[in-house]
Formats: structure tokens, C-alpha cells, sequence
């Protein structure tokens, strides 16, 4: 395996060969300095006409303020931006634009209310003679700009019917006729379940293929070698090192990021299984789950898998009391359990950290500390039943220091933080409810390759304590890697279950049975 | 660096402050009535049942909501109040009960609170926007007010139980050197922003409040019961809107029906520029309070400089105004001293910071963590 600057060596010869005018963008030593931090330093960064080029980094390693800079958010404090050749000094957000650069954000800007093609001729309605909106022509000239990129939608649809992937893919197409040449994609896919990722995929190779250049900003690394032509990684604002991503393996591409060796978090499957501590039977709730049998056992992690809408995220919301929770048995301890908000599924010991994490997670404008201690107030209160201080600053110092959260202090407000930092807060606030059982929707989603290792080892640790956990995700290597047995729902069923050591415990088998392949029966289930 | 990165947003946090200062110095130097004890003892009078109307409508925007029905209730508390004292055979108006002042207070105290659990109620249970609830609320009470008084304005009688009744609008407890008789109805503010400032910082269920405007979802999902908590600050602001009618029925002696007419603009405005936000999650009560004496200070320093009435309330809008623009710039600024932390670019902490990081060292982080033991 190559070093870190051989790499880096080889890197500047591909760019050498590159003729600074055949170049869609070329960014040449950009420095960008906020009070107190060097944000980039002397970072290079370009992308070819025709090409997908992954930009990807942790949190905080200065992508998103690279970003900002070449869509002229922010100006550099030095260095030189080229758009095909041509030399734009003091980049703003109208030169940027004009120069053909658009910005695709994970969620897309559109008026929900209105349809997609009133969506699309914002603020230039065609009208008749008298002054009256021309629906007609509108809807017209609308479909034939979205069937020249391939896009066949009614577009007489509101925007909020819309799936997250078509929006993003309208979004493109409307960049695109509006003249834009390179597009930058910032986490397309976070939204998005995995069947529409494929579909959006294609959608953007066709465009490249139109001619288009795509700048793809992503924490899923598969996705890069999916996707992308190009790779560039950024480190702490520093090291952009450029390869063609065929030349790269996981392994390097994740060892550059971090640039330390982060290895897969692999959880050793527990020998003994404590006592059962959740039962489930017979739970239904129709149009969401029916019959889930399940028996969660202490210091055990089970993986729920499925497609979108299977079933085993609104078992989970259910269990929590966000959703109803159907009818059937459960106990929790062996004591009968039935949630009914939030509060009464903390109050038995069922936690839950769910996917939205800025919708559901976090208070965003709320202190770490806060965020922390908001679901354990009654038991930071001094004898005089007021909140004390010291017990929020104790048991907020606690966890800053034994979950490695950066932040720079205890009053920071949660929004500032990077996006794995943010979840470690979420995982903090549940672990302080001291629970019996963690149900985990989606924990790594947006969470940078580092911070996903350590909160997979969080989840180990707790573990050896004693607490069950169930984890929904369609991470399926992740799922193997950390899981007891995985549980595969199918249109509201558990289908089918594999437990450790079961050699069929692979990603092709359970993505098989994921899709519908194989029925219960053939399975030995305890 | 450090030294402005650590004081700066302390001084934000408390501009109001600083304004009302500059405010004070610039009438000073305008009239030599203004600082005098009978001027500061007006300032803080008038002040006082303001200051009880914004503290209950502070829970309200805490958690992210309006009350606009407060300066209604506080007609409707002041009128029942004193038609539930009036002795039989009264000629025009009265109940005609004769009940005891101590008894009509409670009355009034408890619909208040009623009133506001209706509101709550109809909000969380029947799912209505609340501000539109507390709007129609608004002109709800001022109907019934209407209808009590026939449009007719209604004084206290001169009588005992009066007498009781008015004394916390009216009477004055202690004396102070130099600012004389200190007003029951400024001890009774003050000792609510008080108890209102303890509750909201050091009770559990402050907090909540502040996680339910912040995100009312993921205060849900962190284990609070939103729709209870939102039912309870409207409680809370009716208690004290009644509250504030007590105490302006007692210093007035009289009841219009138009009493507490236009109180909720005021309101709104000593709240937002003490800094609690519209949109739920923010300001700190001690804000207000500052927020509460800025209005009553222009008010009554522009009444002493014999500035044009025509002219004052356009004056009162400006300083509103200016006041905003400057919170705006406050904002901006802030998002700067914290950009210069983490917000852009993670600090590198050192090594042994981060345990967990690297092949660290699960052991002490596993015996440490989260046993969540907070005794």
C-alpha cells in the first residue's frame, strides 16, 4: 500500500496533465481563515468537463467551506478560481451563478404547495394577452424542459407529492436549463431510501454524459466508488489529494480520510445471552407491522433490516410510543408494557434515537448541555427540588469527555456542532435515561466515517452493561459487523432471521431476502 | 482574543441593559424631573402591571406560542372583581353579592387561569393554531366586558371591602430612604420575575419549556409531554393577566370596558426586545424585566420633556424598532464569536481528549460512561 505522500506525488502528476483551460473548475491555493482557525490551507481542487468528482473529508474538514467559497458565500482570503479558463476575481453568489455553477442542496428548494411546473417558472409565470396565467403553456413548456433531461413527471403534480429523489433529479434539470455546466450535489442521498438512489444515480450519469460536471459531496463511501470519475480528500482544511477512483480501494480511500488507520468496527457476538428483557408476540398494527414475534435478550444487538415502509422502523416508533404501537403481548421485564407517548417508554427504560436527527433529535438552538440533560431533569435537582447546576455540569462534563464530543464548551449551542458530534450529543441524552433497552433508528446516517466507528463502539460498550439493543437500519455491513442476529421485515413481516455465526450472514444474502427472496419457514428461528 | 471571545457574548446576552442606561443618562440630561423619587416611583407603577402581563406571556413565547388574550382577561378579571364586591341594591351595576374581597380576588384569580386552561386546551386537544384561539379569545372577553358594563364605566365604591380590594394596586409598604413609599403593586412585580426567573432557569419544568419552543418534536421524543406543558403556560399567563386586572382595577378605581385595551402591543414589544423569541426557545426573563422598564422609562421621560402626545407613540415605535435592528445585528454577530469556535472547523483536541478515537481505551470508557449515575 502506498504512503500518504506517494499518493499525494502521484496525484500531481494526473492534474499536470490537465491543460488549465480544458478545465470546468480550477481552484488553485485557496486559503480561507475564520477567527481563530485556518479553515483551508492552500487547497487545490478541480473538475474536468464530463466528470463526477467526489469531494469527501470528516466533518469539519473543510469541504462545505470550500463549497461556500466556489459558490461565492464567503470570499477567499487568497488563491485563484477558474471556471473553464476564465479567471473570476472576488467570486460572489451572481458570478458564481453566471458562471454556470449550481448548488443541489440535500433538501430542495421548492414550495411544496405548488405544482412542479409552477415550481419551475418561478417568478416567470407566461401569461395570455389579458394579464391571466397560460396554465396551458406553462404545464407544456415545463414538460418538454424535463423531457429533454429524460425526466417524464406530470407536472401538473404538487411538489410535495413528489418523492425526495424525483425533487432532487427536478432540481438538477432545472440547474441545468438554467445554464448551469457544473452542479454540486451535497449529500443527495441522505434523504433518500435505497431504490431511489439507483434512479437518481442513473439520472446523473445520463447528465454527465449530456455533458454536465458534478461536484458529489458524500459520507458514503460506497456510493463514491459507485458513482464517481474522480476523488478529491480533503484533511483538517489541508492534504487535497486527487486519484481516479478506480485506482483507489475502500480501505485507502477511508485511511486517507481519517488519516489514521480506522479499521471496521467489528463487535465480538456475545457467547452467553443474559435473560430476556423485551418479548414482543403477536404484534400487528395494520398497514405497518403484523404478527412481529421478537424476544430481545440482555447485552444482545439485533439488526432490523428492510426496504423503506417494511415495517421495522415503525416497530421501533411504535415500541417508543411515537406511533401507535399496535395490539399484541410485550413485556419489558416481564412486567406488561405498552407505550403511549415518549415519556412513559422512557420512564419503563426504552429509549429511542431516531433518524431525523435535526427534526427529532437535536434542539438546535439549545446548549449541549441542555440537549443532554433535558430527558433527566427530575434527577438533576438538588434537595430543594431545584436543577443543580453542578449535577447538569457533572453529568454533561461526563459525557463530553467519555463519548469524545467537540465542542468548545459546555453552553455551545447544538447546532454548531458537526453532524457526528451532534449524534454523540443524541446518544448522550438517551444513555443519561439510563435505559434497558436502545432502539436505534438509523445511528450513522450523515455521520462521518470516525465518528461512525466510535459510536458503533459506543453502542458495544453499552452492551456489556447489560442493555439490549435493536438497531433499524439498511446498513447491512454495519448490521453485520455489530449485530447478534439480523431480522429482515417484508412488507410488515419478519421474514427471516440470521444469527451468528451463520455463514449465510452476508450482504448479498440478506439484501436478497430484503427484497422479498425467501419465506420464513426455510429458516430455523428460535 | 480569548478575553473578547469570552466577555462579548456575555455583553450581548445583556445589551438591553446597556440601552436602557444610555436611555436613563440621555433624559437625565433632558429634564431635571425625570431622576427624582416620585418619577422613578411612577416609572416603576406604571411599569409594574405591564411587567405581570409580559412575565406570563414570556412562558407563552418560551414554548413557542401567543397569547394575545391576556389584556382581555385582565378587563374581565378587573370588572368581576369589583362587581362581585358590591352590596345589594347598588342603583347601575354590580352583581349585587357583596362577597369578600378576599373571596372576589380568588374568584377572578382562578378564572384566569380558567380561562387560559380553555385556551391550552383548545390548542392541544382540538389541534387550533393558537394564535388565531387567543385571537378570538381576545374579542371573546372583550364582548363579555361589553356586555357587564352596558359601555358604561364602572367606579370602585367607597367602602371597606373596596378599600381591601384596591390595595394592591393602591397601597405602599415600607419606606425607602430617598425613594420614599415602595408601591405594593412594584413588590408584587418584582417578586414575580422573580419566582418567574427561578422557575424558568433552576425548575425542571423551565427547562422544558425552553426544549419545547427549541424543538417541539424532539422534546416529545426526549420524554416531555408538549400539549400538558402548553396547557400550563397558558394557565400560568391567565393566572397573571387576572393578576395584572387586580392590580390596575385597585390603582384606578374604575372599570371601563375598554380597560387593558392595546396592553398586548406593549407586551409583545417589551418581550421581544428583551430578547425572547416569536419563534419559541430563547430570551431569558431578566431580559424583559429590562425590556418592561425601556418602554416605561420613553413613556414617561417623553411625557416629562412635554413631547407632543401626537408625537410619542411614533417615538415608542421608532425605539421598538431600533431596538430590533439592534437584536438583528446581535444575531448576526454572535453566529461570528461562534464561528471562531467549532462551528466551521473542529478545534484538534489533543489525543488523550478523544478517548474512543483510535483503539483507545474502551475499559475507562465503558466503566465511565453513561452509568449516567447523577445522585
Amino acid at each position: 500500500m502506498a504512503t500518504l505522500a506517494e499518493v499525494c506525488a502521484m496525484d500531481a502528476r494526473t492534474t499536470a496533465d490537465d491543460h488549465a483551460s480544458d478545465l470546468a473548475i480550477e481552484m488553485r491555493e485557496i486559503v480561507k481563515r475564520f477567527p481563530g482557525v485556518l479553515a483551508l490551507d492552500h487547497v487545490d481542487f478541480s473538475v474536468r468537463p464530463h466528470e463526477i468528482h467526489a469531494l469527501v473529508g470528516k466533518n469539519g474538514a473543510g469541504k462545505s467551506t470550500l463549497m461556500h467559497i466556489l459558490t461565492g458565500i464567503y470570499p477567499a482570503d487568497s488563491g485563484l478560481i477558474r471556471v473553464r479558463g476564465k479567471h473570476i476575481d472576488g467570486m460572489t453568489t451572481a458570478r458564481s451563478r453566471e458562471a454556470g455553477i449550481a448548488l443541489v442542496a440535500q433538501h430542495a428548494r421548492f414550495v411544496p404547495a405548488l405544482s412542479i411546473a409552477e415550481n419551475l417558472s418561478t417568478g416567470a409565470l407566461p401569461t395570455s394577452g389579458s394579464g391571466f396565467v397560460d396554465w396551458k403553456q406553462l404545464n407544456e413548456s415545463a414538460a418538454e424542459r424535463l423531457g429533454q433531461f429524460g425526466l417524464d413527471i406530470d407536472v401538473r403534480r404538487r411538489m410535495e407529492a413528489v418523492s425526495t429523489a424525483e425533487r432532487q433529479m427536478i432540481e438538477i434539470a432545472r440547474a441545468l436549463f438554467a445554464d448551469a455546466s457544473v452542479i454540486i450535489l451535497d449529500e443527495p442521498t441522505a434523504p433518500l431510501p435505497k431504490h431511489e438512489v439507483q434512479l437518481l444515480f442513473s439520472f446523473i450519469r445520463r447528465q454527465r454524459e449530456r455533458g454536465a460536471a458534478f461536484i458529489y459531496i458524500s459520507h458514503y463511501l460506497e456510493e463514491v466508488f459507485a458513482l464517481t470519475d474522480r476523488v478529491t480528500v480533503l484533511r483538517n482544511g489541508r492534504n487535497a489529494c486527487v486519484f481516479e477512483t478506480a485506482e483507489l480501494s475502500q480501505a485507502s480511500l477511508v485511511r486517507l480520510i481519517s488519516g489514521t488507520e480506522v479499521e471496521r468496527y467489528r463487535r465480538p457476538p456475545r457467547q452467553a445471552l443474559g435473560p430476556p428483557v423485551l418479548r414482543i408476540a403477536n404484534l400487528t398494527r395494520p398497514g405497518a407491522f403484523e404478527d412481529v414475534d421478537l424476544t430481545l435478550h440482555e447485552g444482545e444487538v439485533i439488526g432490523l433490516t428492510g426496504l423503506e415502509g417494511s415495517g421495522n422502523g415503525a416497530l421501533a416508533r411504535g415500541l417508543f410510543g411515537l406511533e401507535p404501537m399496535g395490539d399484541g403481548d410485550v413485556t419489558l421485564d416481564g412486567v406488561p408494557y405498552r407505550a403511549i407517548r415518549p415519556a412513559t417508554a422512557l420512564a419503563r427504560g426504552i429509549a429511542y434515537l431516531p433518524r431525523d436527527r435535526h427534526g427529532l433529535g437535536i434542539i438546535g438552538i439549545a446548549s449541549v448541555r441542555d440537549n443532554i440533560c433535558v430527558s433527566v431533569l427530575d434527577r438533576l435537582r438538588n434537595a430543594f427540588g431545584f436543577l443543580s447546576a453542578r449535577k447538569m455540569n457533572d453529568l454533561t462534563g461526563r459525557f463530553i469527555q467519555t463519548l469524545g464530543i467537540k465542542t468548545p464548551s459546555q453552553s455551545q449551542p447544538v447546532e454548531f456542532l458537526s453532524g457526528g458530534n451532534q449524534q454523540k450529543v443524541v446518544v448522550a441524552k438517551l444513555v443519561a435515561t439510563e435505559p434497558r433497552v436502545l432502539l436505534l433508528d438509523e445511528p450513522t446516517q450523515g455521520v462521518d466515517v470516525q465518528a461512525k466507528v466510535e459510536i458503533l463502539r459506543i453502542i458495544d460498550e453499552l452492551t456489556t452493561r447489560g442493555v439490549a439493543v435493536a438497531i433499524v437500519s439498511d446498513e447491512l455491513n454495519e448490521l453485520i459487523d455489530v449485530c447478534d442476529r439480523i431480522l429482515v421485515f417484508y412488507r410488515g413481516r419478519i421474514v427471516r432471521e440470521f444469527r451468528k455465526p451463520d455463514p449465510r450472514m452476508t450482504s448479498e444474502e440478506i439484501l436478497n431476502a430484503i427484497e422479498g427472496g425467501t419465506e420464513r419457514a426455510d429458516v430455523a428461528v428460535a | 482574543m480569548s478575553l473578547w471571545r469570552r466577555y462579548v457574548p456575555s455583553v450581548l446576552d445583556n445589551l438591553i441593559w446597556f440601552i436602557l442606561v444610555g436611555v436613563v443618562i440621555f433624559f437625565a440630561t433632558q429634564t431635571d424631573k425625570f431622576l427624582t423619587p416620585i418619577n422613578l416611583r411612577n416609572v416603576l407603577v406604571a411599569a409594574s402591571v405591564l411587567g405581570i402581563l409580559v412575565v406570563g406571556q414570556t412562558f407563552v413565547l418560551i414554548t413557542g406560542n401567543f397569547d394575545l388574550s391576556s389584556e382581555s382577561t385582565l378587563g374581565l378579571a378587573a370588572l368581576i372583581g369589583l362587581f362581585l364586591i358590591v352590596p345589594p341594591g347598588s342603583p347601575t351595576w354590580g352583581a349585587g353579592t357583596e362577597l369578600s374581597p378576599f373571596i372576589s380576588v380568588a374568584i377572578i384569580l382562578i378564572m384566569g387561569a380558567a380561562i387560559g386552561w380553555v385556551i391550552g386546551a383548545l390548542i392541544t386537544y382540538g389541534k387550533m393554531n393558537n394564535f388565531i384561539v387567543t385571537l378570538a379569545m381576545l374579542i371573546i372577553l372583550r364582548g363579555a366586558m361589553l356586555r357587564f358594563t352596558n359601555g358604561q364605566a364602572v367606579s370602585s365604591i367607597d367602602s371597606r371591602p373596596a378599600e381591601i380590594f384596591n390595595w394592591l394596586g393602591h397601597e405602599s409598604a415600607f419606606s425607602l430612604p430617598w425613594l420614599g413609599k415602595a408601591p405594593i403593586s412594584v413588590l408584587v412585580m418584582l417578586g414575580v420575575f422573580l419566582v418567574a426567573y427561578v422557575v424558568l432557569k433552576y425548575r425542571p419544568f423551565g427547562r422544558e419549556l425552553y426544549a419545547i419552543g427549541g424543538n417541539r418534536a424532539a422534546a416529545l421524543a426526549s420524554g416531555i409531554d408538549p400539549d400538558k406543558r402548553i396547557r400550563q403556560v397558558y394557565m400560568i399567563s391567565g393566572f397573571l393577566a387576572a393578576l395584572a386586572g387586580w392590580m390596575l382595577a385597585g390603582r384606578i378605581s374604575s372599570v371601563q370596558s375598554d380597560l387593558g385595551e392595546g396592553y398586548i402591543f406593549n407586551v409583545m414589544a417589551a418581550a421581544v426586545i428583551g430578547g425572547i423569541s416569536l419563534l419559541g426557545g430563547r430570551g431569558s426573563i431578566v431580559g424583559a424585566l429590562g425590556g418592561v422598564l425601556l418602554l416605561s422609562i420613553i413613556d414617561r421621560g417623553l411625557n416629562l420633556m412635554q413631547v407632543s402626545v401626537f408625537w410619542i407613540q411614533s417615538i415608542q415605535g421608532f425605539v421598538i424598532l431600533l431596538a430590533m435592528f439592534i437584536d438583528a445585528q446581535k444575531v448576526r454577530f454572535r453566529g461570528a464569536v461562534a464561528t471562531s469556535g467549532a462551528l466551521i472547523e473542529e478545534p484538534e483536541l489533543p489525543s488523550d481528549a478523544t478517548p474512543g478515537t483510535s483503539a483507545g481505551n474502551p475499559t475507562s470508557t465503558a466503566s465511565g460512561m453513561a452509568r449516567g449515575d447523577v445522585a
